[in-house]
């Protein structure tokens, strides 16, 4: 049962980190100047992060996928999702109204629009339990691990 | 027990131990390769966007601002920055409030207004890049000395997020309506010649801290961009 629980949140993460990464793909600068907008670190910096984080997404859902290297993977989706609700968090505390940019779009708010910044935060929760769950149970159905790693 | 049946035993707990010993190694080894794959993937994107910078000898419209991100269009003693988008429908909005205001407000050469057109909603239509597109074509327009003109024609049809923007031969047709009928200015609008020059805005304006349009500066100084702020803040 455990097993298949695994395949199961492997599944939803790969799926839900291969749509962030392709939505800001297509839009490098875009990207970095999501990143910008949570005004956390030196734009210069926030091109650099933005331009390779869809990319690391896409390898990250590619893993997540395949149930290669499982523990890994899971352990390095966990700590991203720290990083976002961390980020989130702390663009809310400090009273900011921009779009998360998690699945692409990003920026500033126009004025009287309403950041979503409880349901981000909600979604990234979630996930991150999947991804804990993951990392002390890496052993799942339908896997490479299982047989590039031999037979748990 | 018989000293056979021990040994037996013994061979299995070896065998286990060995079999997880080679386990616990090819984890490591993949675990190792699977980063490398992630710290990989993060510099391809990095070498990707290094690639899709500008070039350093893009072209520059004609009445651009000293650091070429903007559009004079009146000088004045105190300075008035607008970032638009043309995709964007506040910026339509405090175009079109604000209008007479501005005219006023150039007529007494009592501002210096810079227009910056950004391209922060490239990925708001289907396909993307008409903010870029727009922005580009009205560069073209600053050349033949019709920027603010043409802006207003732009907004009158603004096409809505999500749809496809308008095409070049719209573009070019909305220049004709408003007088721009020179084939050079149909030309520079096909070649998309100002498209660099838009990458270059949008990436000043992000480093300044702007992540919104419209924003109104006077003076440097940000203000809510409705014309009673406008008033209050030029004075």
């Amino acid at each position: 049962m455990l097993r298949w629980g695994g395949t199961v949140a492997r599944v939803v993460l790969a799926v839900v980190f291969a749509v962030a990464g392709w939505s800001k793909v297509s839009d490098l600068a875009g990207s970095g100047r999501a990143v910008a907008a949570y005004r956390l670190m030196p734009f210069d910096v926030a091109k650099v992060v933005g331009a390779a984080l869809p990319f690391v997404e896409l390898m990250l859902a590619l893993l997540l996928l395949a149930g290669l290297a499982t523990r890994l993977a899971a352990g390095v989706a966990a700590g991203l999702l720290v990083v976002y609700v961390v980020a989130i968090a702390s663009v809310w505390a400090r009273g900011l109204s921009i779009d998360c940019g998690c699945f692409g779009v990003g920026g500033d708010l126009p004025p009287g629009a309403h950041p979503n910044y409880f349901w981000d935060i909600v979604r990234d929760l979630a996930l991150l339990a999947l991804a804990v769950f993951l990392f002390f149970t890496p052993r799942t159905r339908f896997a490479v691990d299982n047989y590039v790693l031999g037979v748990a | 027990m018989s000293s056979r049946v021990k040994t037996k035993q013994a061979n299995r707990v070896v065998r286990e131990q060995l079999a997880r010993e080679q386990r616990r190694r090819r984890t490591i080894i993949v675990s190792i390769a699977a980063a490398a794959l992630l710290v990989i993937a993060g510099l391809v994107g990095w070498a990707v966007y290094a690639n899709q910078a500008p070039p350093a000898n893009y072209a520059v419209p004609a009445h651009a601002s000293g650091d070429r991100t903007g559009i004079v269009a009146s000088s004045g003693p105190v300075t008035v920055d607008f970032y638009l988008d043309f995709l964007c429908p506040n910026c339509k909005r405090f175009e079109g409030d604000t209008s007479s205001t501005m005219d006023d407000l150039v007529a007494k050469k009592g501002i210096t207004l810079v227009y910056h057109p950004i391209a922060i909603l490239d990925a708001s239509t289907n396909p993307p890049g008409y903010s870029t597109v727009a922005g580009a074509a009205s560069g073209c327009a600053a050349d033949a000395g019709k920027f603010p003109e043409y802006l207003k024609a732009l907004y009158a049809k603004q096409p809505a997020e999500g749809s496809a923007g308008l095409t070049d031969d719209q573009l070019v047709q909305i220049g004709v309506d408003i007088g721009l009928t020179d084939a050079s200015f149909a030309q520079c609008v096909r070649d998309h010649r100002y498209s660099a020059w838009m990458a270059h805005n949008t990436d000043t304006a992000a480093s300044k801290g702007i992540h919104a349009t419209p924003t109104v500066l006077v003076n440097g100084k940000e203000i809510s961009p409705t014309a009673n702020d406008l008033l209050r803040a030029v004075g």
